[in-house]
């Protein structure tokens, strides 16, 4: 793939502030039209990455381009974005503030503010375009922002943590606009600490933890990958036939055994033990490990708790996901 | 450029459709009419039999002189022959309110311009001195003429030919000491309102995260101008309102009031202090650049600051640019020539209130004036440079406040 396949590039970025590395020799790679999650612990250099895409921060070393070309030409028109920390003009009218942003980004403004009443429609927010955004509710007022970045159509949505913030009922809208845009072929770079949205939702990961890569893949490959060697058990009975040579560690939650087997061990031997032991086997299965897992894998688990996962959910979401 | 006209009518239709603009646009004047206007009225309002006065001429050649004078001053008189009972009978008009008062002219009248006014009631302060005038003018009138002088040329207050050998400053009386004065304090408050809340406005747009949104859309330096040429377009649009309705106050307000109240027609004399057109011009155009200036330092301010209390701080350099001038402005009023106040009217920061004051009071020669303009264009760009730099890097910045030594890599580094 030449530059032009890709609608954002990063090669070898590093950021430093002061003595502190933010981000080291940061390479990615974001496909156009994918769903592309940037996960990572709190404090792993996400958002300083964003921002560098953005040209909000510019790289000590390496370089940024967007769409194959110079990034700064590309931006006005051609990019959305939402960033971490939440703006608005609070004593504007809402409809007049998403007029405002679309038309710094080139739209004129009756036709600013058409979009804008259709988007105030679609999020449920139609008698609000007259109101002030500091009588929003705090949720509301991250919507009529959401609109503000996607009121220009852009070609790349960067959205730095999206989902923050919002109930769950909006989570789901949200994912419904990310997903619709993405049939329209956007390309969409998200960055979360919520697993299960990133799960849902990308096609391609990239994992930063202590401000370098760890990981860079497809999720489907990556999980195919890390299939191998996660079993799912409930059972009732005697449980010692689970302690074999093939096992590498157990956990245990609603009901539900997790084993992790040692590279190459064979599951079927365990099965054959449980039933000479005669234990009531109700299931017996090889799970498809969920991003949590991977995540806390490659990251480690103190990088997870820093991410602020207690760790009782590190291990509840790991056995849930294997109860699916 | 778009995306500039876009920040300068948000920032304009915001500030103006705002229930602070509209009240200090409407308040302002109202408060200024008022405080000069509505006492006079009081004074001046009155019941219509307060209005008839008698005169009692004992000289028997006052009345005639001190009758007009009266009428001018709105009063209807009457005039009342000295008979033993004329005060008892006068008085008992006066009780029945039948008649506002009496004035008795003697033979004192016509030594020292004394006479006594008898009233149920304390004239106001300002129909006392309508009186008094009346009856002193009267007199001196009369005297001048028995003298066979010409009363008329010596009261009119006699005339000046002024000779002007250098050229000097106005002294306190003169209505261009006024003029120069309360325009270049009015100018001083206009800039620091204006500059200032540019620096509000971008610590505002910096502290809400918004400009992260902005500046990922446009350049940083048209962010600036925008917001720069917006809150500028707002003070030209204030003045613009309260120039018109000084205008119209002035040119139809005062004259019908005076036909309505004649006794308010020393109100007139306010024409004196009324600038002309040459001068409104020239204090548009020193507030135009004087705000660009300024502005654009408080921007800056604004731009590298993080907290209200910080930017308290860091804007007083930017401040006593603005205030010195202030504290420098009467002996520079009073003595225009001078090569300190030359000088100084000259600094392109200074010129916008002492260049004006100069003018104003006639102390100035034209070459200088646009010497002080082509001087402040300088400093303008000169400003847009380094503080579009400081902006640049500080809107974006977070943590704490920059050194001196920071600021400079700044400005060389963006």
């Amino acid at each position: 793939m030449n530059g032009n396949d890709f609608a954002v590039r990063l090669d070898g970025v590093t950021k430093r502030f002061g003595k502190h590395t933010a981000v080291s020799s940061l390479d990615l790679e974001v496909p156009r039209g994918v769903i592309y999650g940037l996960l990572g612990p709190n404090g792993s250099g996400k958002t300083t990455s964003i921002r560098m895409i953005m040209g909000i921060l510019h790289p000590d070393e390496g370089s940024v381009s967007l769409f194959g070309a110079d990034a700064d030409e590309t931006r006005r028109h051609r990019v959305g974005y939402l960033p971490e920390e939440r703006g608005v003009y609070r004593k504007m009218k809402c409809l007049d503030l998403i007029v405002f942003l679309a038309e710094i980004r080139g739209i004129p403004r009756a036709e600013g503010r058409r979009r804008g009443t259709m988007w105030l429609e679609r999020l449920g927010l139609p008698e609000w375009g007259d109101k002030k955004v500091e009588d929003l509710s705090k949720g509301m007022q991250q919507k009529i922002q959401f609109i503000g970045t996607v009121i220009h159509d852009p070609e790349l949505l960067i959205l730095d943590e999206p989902f923050s913030g919002l109930d769950p009922i909006n989570q789901d809208v949200l994912e419904e606009i990310v997903l619709d845009f993405h049939a329209k072929g956007t390309t969409i770079l998200f960055s979360t600490h919520l697993m299960d949205q990133a799960e849902r939702l990308c096609e391609r990961v990239c994992l930063i933890s202590r401000s370098r890569k760890v990981l860079d893949a497809d999720l489907k490959e990556l999980k195919a990958q890390e299939r191998k060697g996660l079993v799912a058990v409930e059972f009732e009975g005697p449980d010692r036939w689970l302690l074999g040579p093939e096992v590498e560690s157990m956990e245990h939650a609603n009901g539900t055994t997790l084993l992790r087997l040692r590279d190459g061990a064979d599951h079927q031997a365990i099965l054959r033990r449980g039933v000479e032991a005669g234990a009531t086997i109700y299931r017996f299965d090889l799970v498809e490990p969920r991003l949590h897992e991977i995540f806390v894998r490659h990251v480690g688990a103190s990088a997870a708790e820093e991410a602020g996962v207690p760790q009782d959910v590190i291990r509840g979401a790991g056995v849930m996901g294997g109860a699916r | 450029m778009s995306n500039v006209w876009a920040v300068i009518r948000r920032e304009y239709l915001q500030r103006v459709r705002s229930k602070w603009f509209i009240f200090s646009t409407i308040a302002g004047p109202l408060f200024m009419i008022g405080v000069m206007v509505v006492p006079a009225m009081m004074a001046t309002r009155s019941a219509e039999a307060e209005r008839n006065i008698a005169v009692v001429d004992r000289t028997g050649v006052l009345y005639d002189r001190v009758a007009p004078r009266l009428e001018d001053a709105g009063y209807t008189v009457s005039r009342e022959s000295w008979t033993s009972d004329v005060v008892p009978e006068l008085t008992q008009e006066v009780t029945s309110d039948e008649l506002g008062g009496f004035l008795v002219l003697d033979d004192e009248t016509l030594a020292t311009g004394r006479a006594v006014f008898y009233a149920s009631s304390r004239p106001s302060p300002f129909r006392q001195l309508a009186i008094r005038s009346a009856v002193s003018r009267s007199a001196l009138e009369k005297i001048l003429d028995d003298h066979g002088m010409d009363s008329q040329s010596l009261m009119g207050g006699g005339e000046l030919d002024v000779e002007l050998l250098a050229s000097g400053g106005a002294g306190e009386g003169d209505p261009r000491f006024v003029v120069a004065y309360v325009g270049a304090f009015f100018l001083y408050f206009m800039l620091l309102i204006y500059s200032v809340s540019v620096m509000r406005a971008t610590l505002e747009e910096k502290t809400s995260r918004v400009v992260e949104v902005v500046i990922s859309s446009m350049k940083p330096w048209h962010l600036m101008l925008g917001k720069i040429l917006g809150v500028g377009a707002v003070g030209l649009t204030q003045m613009g309102v309260w120039l018109l309705s000084g205008g119209l106050a002035f040119s139809a307000g005062l004259p019908a009031l005076v036909a309505a109240r004649p006794e308010l027609s020393s109100m007139e004399s306010v024409s004196q202090y009324m600038p002309g057109v040459g001068l409104l011009l020239l204090f548009g155009g020193f507030f135009l650049f004087g705000f660009f200036m300024f502005s654009g330092l408080y921007a800056a301010v604004g731009a590298m600051c993080n907290t209200d209390e910080e930017a308290q701080q860091a804007q007083m350099p930017v401040t006593l640019l603005v205030v010195v001038p202030v504290l420098m402005l009467m002996p520079v009023i009073r003595s225009p020539g001078t090569t300190m106040s030359t000088g100084l009217s000259l600094f392109p920061f200074f010129s916008p209130i002492l260049m004006f004051a100069r003018v104003a009071g006639g102390g100035a020669p034209a070459w200088q004036v646009v010497l002080s303009f082509l001087l402040m264009a300088l400093a303008t760009v000169g400003v847009a440079w380094v503080a579009g730099r400081i902006y640049k890097v500080g809107i974006l910045m977070a943590g704490k406040r920059p050194t001196l030594p920071e600021l400079w890599r700044w400005v060389r580094e963006a």
